[in-house]
This record gives C-alpha cells, sequence and structure tokens, in this order.
C-alpha cells in the first residue's frame, strides 16, 4: 500500500474540464462541499455531474458556471425549495438537465462497478422518460432473453472522478463510511479515479482491527485528503447534522442576487 | 385540526401490519405516518427510508426539514442501502411507497419533472426522484399534494413521471391531498372522503376534472391519542412547512 495522502488542490489536479463527475451524499448529507469550493476556485469547467438525489453540491457548482450537463432523479432543498440555481440555468438553457429515476442512475452506477455494459432494471416502461434516454443513448428497452418480457437496459455510468467524503479513512486510502451509505460504495468503484475526503485520518490499525469497516479498501483509491468538517454544511453522520440556518442563509442569498459573494465566502472558508 | 395531520392520519391507515414501506426525500408527512401506524394498528410493519435506517426507534425520532438527516435513523436495527430496498421493490417484496405530485391526472399519474415542455421548462420541477422505478412496481401507491388545486389535479399533465393506475395489476392508489382522499380506478378518480373544515364544492371547484362520485365520506381526523404521538415525533411542527403560508 502506498500512501495516497495529498492536499485539496492536488486532488483538484486529478480533475479535467469536461470531467464527468460524482460526488458522496444525498441532499444535504455528507456532499464534499470543501472539495467542491476547492473545484469552483480552480477554474476548471464544463462538466458533466451525475447523482441520484443531489443538492447545493449541484446547486453551487452551477451557480458558479462550471457545469455543461447535469444528471439526477431529483435536485432541491428538499422543504426549503427548489434548488434555485439548477431551476434557472435548465429555464434559460444555460445547461443541459437530463431527468433520471433513482432505481436507473442506481442500477448505472452499478454497471459501471460491475464492469458491465448495462443492467436490466424494473419498473419505468410507460413514463415519459424512457423517450427522452432512449433519444440520448442511455436507456434502451429489451427483451428479456429468458422470456420475461420487455425491460429497461440502463446504460453503464463510469464517471472520470468519484469524489467521496467518509468519516474515517488512513493515509493508503481505505475508507470507512458510517451509517447511511447511499450509493457511495458503487460510485467509488464504478468511477476511473477516486478521490476520498475524510473527517480523519486513523491509522491503517484501525481497519486490520476492524476489517468490516473497510467499505472501500485502498485499492479503488487513487488520492486521500484529510478535511475536517469536509461535508459542511451537509451533514457527516456521527460528526456532525446538517446546519440548517446556513443552507437558507445560502437559499436567501441566492434569491437576492449575491450568489457571487456566497460563493466567494465558500471558497475562502477553504 | 392542521390538514397536515388529517393527511398524517390517511397515510397511516394505508399501512396494514406486517407490511413493508417505504419513503424517500422531502417526506415529512409519510415518516410521521409511517410511525403513527408502526405506534398504533402496524407494530410490525418494515420501516424502511431514505436516512437508510431499518426500523428507527420512535422514542428517539425528531422529525427534521430534510428526511435524509442522520439523526432520522437513531435507534434503527440496521442500515438498510436505498439501493437494496429497490432491489426489494424489484423483488415485489415492498408494499407501499408514498410519492408527492406535482400535477395529478384523473388515472393517478403524475407529473414531478417540469411545468411546460421538458426541453424548454416554464418551471423545472425537483423531479421524480423514484416514482418512474417504483410507481409500476409497489403494490400500494399513495400520492399526496399540499395544494389541492386546479393546477394540481389537471386533464393533461406535462410530462409523465410516474404511473398511477395500471388495470389487471395488484396495485392499489390512493391520492391524498389537503381537502379530500380519492382512489383511482378504471375509470378515474373516485372520491373516498372529504376532510373536516372543507365542503363537496371545496373539493370539486378546485379540480380541472371531475373526480368519480358515488357516496362519501367525512375523513377520520387522528384522535387525542394519535395527535400526542405526531405531535411527540414532530414537536417543532415541521410537517406544516410543506404548506403555503
Amino acid at each position: 500500500m502506498k500512501d495516497k495522502l495529498v492536499d485539496l488542490d492536488a486532488a483538484v489536479d486529478l480533475v479535467g474540464s469536461g470531467d464527468t463527475l460524482t460526488f458522496s451524499g444525498v441532499s444535504m448529507v455528507r456532499k464534499p462541499m470543501a472539495f467542491i469550493a476547492k473545484l469552483i476556485q480552480s477554474g476548471k469547467k464544463d462538466f458533466t455531474i451525475v447523482d441520484r438525489e443531489p443538492g447545493m453540491d449541484f446547486d453551487i457548482l452551477i451557480a458558479a458556471g462550471c457545469v455543461k450537463c447535469a444528471r439526477a432523479a431529483m435536485v432541491g432543498f428538499e422543504l426549503f425549495g427548489l434548488a434555485p440555481n439548477v431551476r434557472r440555468a435548465v429555464q434559460e438553457g444555460e445547461i443541459q438537465f437530463i431527468e433520471e429515476t433513482c432505481g436507473a442512475v442506481v442500477n448505472g452506477l452499478r454497471a459501471g462497478a460491475m464492469g458491465l455494459p448495462f443492467l436490466p432494471v424494473k419498473g419505468i416502461i410507460g413514463t415519459d422518460l424512457v423517450e427522452l434516454h432512449e433519444k440520448l443513448g442511455n436507456w434502451k428497452i429489451i427483451n428479456d432473453p429468458f422470456g420475461g418480457g420487455e425491460i429497461v437496459a440502463v446504460k453503464a455510468i463510469v464517471p472520470d472522478v468519484a469524489v467521496i467524503h467518509v468519516q474515517k479513512a488512513d493515509r493508503c486510502g481505505n475508507a470507512s463510511l458510517e451509517g447511511s451509505r447511499f450509493e457511495d460504495v458503487y460510485k467509488a468503484k464504478a468511477a476511473k479515479k477516486l478521490i476520498i475526503t475524510a473527517e480523519e485520518i486513523v491509522p491503517t490499525d484501525y481497519f486490520k482491527e476492524n476489517p468490516e469497516k473497510n467499505t472501500i479498501p485502498y485499492c479503488y483509491t487513487t488520492a486521500v485528503v484529510h478535511v475536517p468538517k469536509g461535508a459542511y454544511p451537509t451533514a457527516c453522520p456521527n460528526y456532525y447534522p446538517p446546519d440548517y440556518e446556513e443552507v437558507l442563509r445560502y437559499l436567501k442569498m441566492c434569491r437576492e442576487g449575491k450568489v457571487k459573494e456566497y460563493i466567494d465566502e465558500f471558497i475562502r472558508r477553504w | 385540526m392542521h390538514p397536515a395531520d388529517v393527511m398524517i392520519k390517511v397515510m397511516a391507515s394505508q399501512i396494514k401490519d406486517g407490511e413493508v414501506f417505504l419513503h424517500g426525500l422531502a417526506s415529512p408527512m409519510p415518516a410521521l405516518a409511517m410511525f403513527l401506524a408502526k405506534l398504533t394498528h402496524a407494530p410490525n410493519m418494515v420501516y424502511l427510508a431514505v436516512a437508510e435506517g431499518i426500523d428507527p426507534d420512535p422514542e428517539k425520532f425528531k422529525l427534521y426539514p430534510s428526511s435524509a438527516d442522520p439523526r432520522h435513523a437513531a435507534g434503527c436495527i440496521g442500515i438498510g442501502e436505498l439501493a437494496e430496498a429497490f432491489d426489494l421493490a424489484a423483488k415485489g417484496k415492498v408494499d407501499g411507497m408514498f410519492l408527492g405530485g406535482a400535477q395529478i391526472d384523473k388515472h393517478a399519474n403524475i407529473n414531478l419533472t417540469c411545468i411546460g415542455s421538458y426541453d424548454k421548462p416554464k418551471v423545472k420541477l425537483p423531479g421524480g426522484a423514484a416514482a418512474a422505478y417504483l410507481s409500476p412496481i409497489v403494490k400500494k401507491l399513495i400520492l399526496w399534494t399540499t395544494n389541492h388545486s386546479k393546477r394540481t389535479f389537471v386533464e393533461k399533465l406535462d410530462f409523465k413521471t410516474g404511473i398511477g393506475y395500471e388495470k389487471g395489476k395488484d396495485k392499489k392508489v390512493v391520492v391524498v391531498s389537503n381537502m379530500a382522499v380519492f382512489e383511482a380506478e378504471e375509470s378515474g378518480l373516485r372520491l373516498i372522503s372529504v376532510h373536516p373544515g372543507f365542503s363537496i364544492d371545496d373539493v370539486l371547484s378546485e379540480m380541472s376534472f371531475e373526480p368519480i362520485i358515488d357516496g362519501y365520506a367525512t375523513t377520520q381526523p387522528p384522535s387525542d391519542e394519535e395527535m400526542k404521538i405526531i405531535q411527540k415525533l414532530d414537536p417543532e411542527n415541521v410537517r406544516y412547512l410543506e404548506f403555503k403560508k
């Protein structure tokens, strides 16, 4: 095992403009916000971003003008309302938005992790999403070769880079997700490069003594970054809850046309 | 009584003991309904949720604005990835799911995608989440809207994100609005009950299509005991945030 511990800037160097990226977490939980701040600061852009149910991560990257295409089953701030910058950018035709459905995006990532070209996924047929995705070449209705009728084949999703914020990792890139994992293990294994950001760097003995806690072993990992509070203002289970007040402050500043000010502050935080 | 509490009671009454239910993001009322059912008539229901705690402990539960808040999994018996809940649904073993609907038609098909065209939307909505995937494969689909209006109950959807009634399938589709309860059948949406405080005229004048009416009841509101349970799970009234001021 090699030492893969780097700083945030070195980790951002692993990303290229135009890359397809995916991030850990959902909604207001375990989003790699510190990495996203540095990514915005780097000036790289034209990203395709893909996830099941993102929130502020997608919204702020789009607000910063870094995104060409976004793919998600749902994106918003739940009870706090629509994602203002996603909404504006889509309505003004600034970015392409591809609406996914949870079962498809999850299994697309799983296919990516399994090294398979596609996975068959139930449901979906009969909705307007099918035509959209068939046109884009992401899905195709096929016949079950074993006689089960029509089913949607979902093409593997293989992001260029996955950025996964975890609670604990060692310097070699062994990583432990505590509590909800969402699709993060599949994202980590599907991507060509994997960047782990971690609340804590623990000795490798932590994993030797508790191998079941090693949810993403080192052999998948490209780089590890130590970033306490790296998911803030989203939550990191066992470390801190979402900071709802801060999320509301972001939304208020967006509404008041001050999103650039928020982004400046967001970058300075890291 | 706040319509949220009536809606929670209606949602809870759809859950039978031993059934497996799932809720997603932006779902405060479904979460409370699942706990209410578990603490009253359905102690053996299996609670699956977007926060990924299986059977969280109601004693330790407090409702927060994000359904995925990790505190919502407090006291759970295990972690169940949402991906695993989707697998279970594909096996036909998720009995029920709750979904919202920005637009709902008379067949209980729903739009959560966009107002206007997909390519040039007037309003880009948050998206269907699991609607397209789960709506055709669960046995009970419970749709809710806090905005009973002509804009919600539409003649024609701008986009079909999820599928309601399906002929010949073992599938029940219930629509719970802030004014009434409906159930989808082959010829349309049947009015089941009207919530206390609303008239049949309130219900009908705010729909773009006519539901099937063939006698209807007054919706059973939660009892004092049930209200205590709801209030204990949500002491800060987060469940009311979803309603327009």
